[in-house]
């Protein structure tokens, strides 16, 4: 329902306002659903708009998870 | 063979052994609707997993009466009609914006709110309707270009508001027998905005699996792995999957504005009819901006069109191919419902990978 | 009362529709082969295009450079050399000189580098408000030569698809123009293909070539695999993606199968000479990212199917009418 991507924050322009990069595009954004954001942070832009900031990890559920198909489907049974 | 093509064929293996009997699992959201097409994931999965597509299009679930003041709006002199260009294509009873367009009134696709309260403030002489769409997601932009109209002062936008809150429909869904969900794939980006708590009464009331999930192929794989173990374990939960973007607590401060400039109301969904508190009205405080209010319109209810299915479809008790009008009298080039209008509505889905007939790659 | 809209051009199934509306009028039945241009007794080629296009100058060309270019690989991909050109202007009062000037030395210096003489044309000035600045139609006229009989109907099982350069790079820079996306190293393919092509010309094993414009390789491919009633299987890895287009095309949600290009051909060619077809295309500039992105089979006639990058398949379609963006 909601198409968003990873964006860059390249610039802040001012608390409402920023240049950011989704790859090699360039867009102004709004940041002010996200507050305190910082240049270099990437952010998730939903229909011109930052509403989250990116965490590199995935976190451990998905990490859990994962060792688990390893363990199941690599070695072909439960 | 690539990576990501190594690591899906684990997913989809592990899939297979983990569903040992036949589960339904709905995705809630378009956006995970177009990428599995998208990504020919269908072709995957293991035959005993039916994979439904739930309401999860705000264009899909404007209600046919919404279109009608849509277009009516657009009609008046002096009025410029600014929305997304997904809702161009709905069919009203009579019209739809992308008709009205033709026929020379001002409609603009616009990519943010934003552009839309911009073209208010360089256009002075016309009075702007921001055709407002979207769910959780989106209506934290909305109610920040209103504060922006407010406190600027800019008198010539107005705002037809027609956001839309999932998790009522959610409960609609649980609580409907004829569906019998056993999991749910939950969208991740109005997650981002609602966070985790809002999805506990699905295990615990409804006993039904849920997992938030991204979009790429490797999360969905992951999102649908996950509730066929929750199922096969028998203990049904909320399994965070997209931990890079959904905090728990998801994005206090957005729900924060949204509050500030909307109030829960009734709304009527397309397919699923009136749900009580599952919409956003404008709180009175920005009633000027009110684009009904201010020209006099208002929004009746019309009976959907003859044959149309899309509240079977949406619900998730019909396939898009059981509908008697699928393929034949209603398509891409003339839909006749909403399902059929978005590129990610499931009948638009079903019609665009599958050519109107039987998917050739289907497993 | 039902009237045309924007997505009857846009090269979908509702330009089908408005196709066989004109066709029905007239007699002897003309059906719409689907060949980019009609090869007349004597491998006299024609073709005739009208060109719109917002805005009127992009980064990589202008609308005076489109439809020269768009016009001559109509009749290119069919084997047949560009040679004249007839114009027709119809431009909007109020339009400035100088930018009429210069989209017509744009149009000139390609007729230049092409060896194409223009012959005759035609102006039309009309009231403001009754065309959107510049409308531009182009009728070329070519000759095969040495490979007169190219077309659909040589499509066979077992043939392979070669796709000369990144798809939908047209499309995608107008689109970013339009939204208002500003896109580092985004530019439009633009270009004449008949040096290219011509050097495809003498291999046997050459069935049938076709330029990736309206509607894109989607669409391109999905009438290959309805006429000669084949299958199509394509590696969604095999293809020469432009990074700057899919970036704009994931960020408008746009399909990028769908997406036009101006400088782009998909070639079918006998498995035997699909390696010498890839060669002489890696040859010149304009084929340097040229890739064989998959062939032609015998199942699933009238379907193409696309191995997608997580190892499903799913089927292609024509795209309905405009791509438009979505938020969702
Ligand atoms: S085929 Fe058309 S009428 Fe039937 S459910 Fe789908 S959108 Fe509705």
């Amino acid at each position: 329902m909601c198409l968003a991507i990873p964006h860059r924050i390249l610039r802040l322009f001012d608390d409402k306002r920023a240049l950011a990069s989704a790859g090699p595009v360039e867009t102004e954004i709004r940041v002010d659903l996200v507050p305190g954001l910082e240049i270099g942070d990437v952010v998730l832009v939903h229909a011109g708009f930052a509403i989250e900031r990116l965490l590199e990890e995935h976190g451990q559920e998905i990490e859990a998870l994962w060792e688990e198909v390893r363990r199941m489907a690599g070695t072909g049974h439960e | 063979m690539n990576d990501t093509r190594q690591r899906i064929a684990l997913l989809s293996k592990a899939l297979d052994l983990l569903t040992d009997r036949p589960i339904k699992v709905m995705e809630v959201c378009g956006t995970h609707t177009v990428s599995i097409f998208r990504q020919g994931l269908r072709s995957l999965l293991p035959p005993s997993l039916k994979l439904v597509s739930g309401p999860g299009c705000p264009v899909c679930v404007t209600d046919q009466g919404e279109i009608d003041a849509a277009v009516s709006l657009a009609g008046i002199n002096g009025v410029t009609v600014a929305t997304y260009g997904d809702m161009l294509r709905v069919p009203g009873s009579g019209s739809s914006l992308m008709n009205e367009r033709a026929r020379g009134r001002d409609v603009r696709i616009v990519t943010s709110a934003d552009q839309a309260l911009e073209i208010a403030r360089n256009e002075k002489t016309r009075l702007i309707v921001f055709v407002a769409v979207g769910f959780e997601t989106t209506a934290p932009s909305t109610a920040s270009v209103i504060l922006d109209a407010h406190r600027d002062r800019i008198s010539n936008f107005t705002v037809l508001d027609l956001h839309k809150a999932v998790p009522p429909a959610l409960e609609a869904l649980a609580s409907d027998a004829d569906i019998d969900l056993d999991a749910l794939l939950l969208p991740g980006h109005v997650s981002v905005i609602l966070g985790l708590s809002p999805y506990g009464f699905l295990p615990e009331r409804y006993g039904i699996a849920c997992a938030v999930a991204g979009f790429e192929a490797e999360e969905i794989m992951l999102g649908l792995v996950e509730v066929a173990r929750q199922i096969k374990e028998g203990r049904p939960r909320v399994a965070s999957l997209y931990g890079q973007a959904v905090r728990a607590e998801g994005n206090p401060f957005a729900r924060s504005l949204v509050d500030r400039v909307f109030e829960p109301g009734d709304s009527s969904w397309r397919g699923l009819g009136e749900i009580p508190l599952s919409g956003y009205a404008l709180r009175e405080e920005y009633s000027s901006m009110d684009a009904l209010k201010r020209l006099d319109i208002s929004i009746r209810r019309t009976p959907p069109p003859d044959g149309c299915s899309c509240g079977e479809v949406l619900r998730g008790v019909m396939t898009p191919r059981e509908c008697p009008l699928f393929g034949n009298l209603c398509n891409p080039s003339h839909p006749v419902g909403p399902c059929m209008v978005s590129g990610e509505g499931s009948c638009a889905a079903h019609f665009r990978f599958s050519a109107g007939g039987d998917d050739p790659w289907k497993r | 009362m039902e009237t045309l809209s924007i997505g009857h051009g846009a090269g979908g199934r509702l330009t089908e529709e408005l196709v066989s509306l004109i066709l029905g009028r007239f007699p002897g039945n003309p059906v719409a082969d689907r060949e980019d241009c009609a090869v007349l007794p004597g491998g006299i080629a024609v073709t005739i295009d009208g060109y719109t296009v917002t805005p009127l100058a992009f980064e990589g060309g202008d609308i005076g450079s489109l439809c020269i270019c768009g016009s001559a690989n109509d009749l290119s991909v069919r084997g047949a050399k560009p040679l004249y050109i007839a114009l027709g202007v119809i431009v909007e009062e109020g339009f400035p000189f100088e930018d009429l000037a210069r989209f017509m030395t744009s149009a000139g210096e390609v007729c230049r580098a092409l060896g194409i003489e223009l012959v005759t044309g035609d102006t039309k000035v009309v009231p403001r408000g009754q065309a959107d600045g510049l409308f531009l139609t182009t009728c070329a006229i070519g000759k095969t030569g040495a490979h007169p009989g190219l077309g659909t109907r040589n499509i066979s099982p077992g043939d392979v698809i070669l796709l000369t350069s990144p798809p939908g790079m047209h499309g995608a820079t107008i689109a970013a123009s339009r939204y208002g996306l500003k896109v580092n190293g985004l530019s439009s393919d633009c270009a004449a293909l008949w040096p290219m092509l011509e050097t495809l010309l003498p291999l046997e094993g050459l069935k049938c070539m076709r330029d990736c414009t309206r509607g894109g390789l989607g669409t391109v491919l999905c009438e290959w695999a309805e006429s000669a009633k084949v299958g199509i299987e394509i590696d969604e890895t095999l293809i020469p993606w432009d990074e700057a287009s899919i970036s704009v095309c994931d960020l408008l949600g746009l399909d990028p199968l769908h997406m036009a290009g101006e400088g782009c051909a998909a070639v079918v060619v006998s498995p035997e000479e699909a390696e010498a077809a890839l060669e002489l295309a890696k040859n010149h500039p304009l084929g340097k990212r040229a890739s064989i992105i998959g062939s032609v089979t015998e199942e699933h006639p009238g379907y193409v199917g696309i191995h997608t990058a997580s190892g499903g398949t799913r089927l292609v379609d024509k795209p309905v009418g405009e791509e438009l963006p979505r938020i969702c």
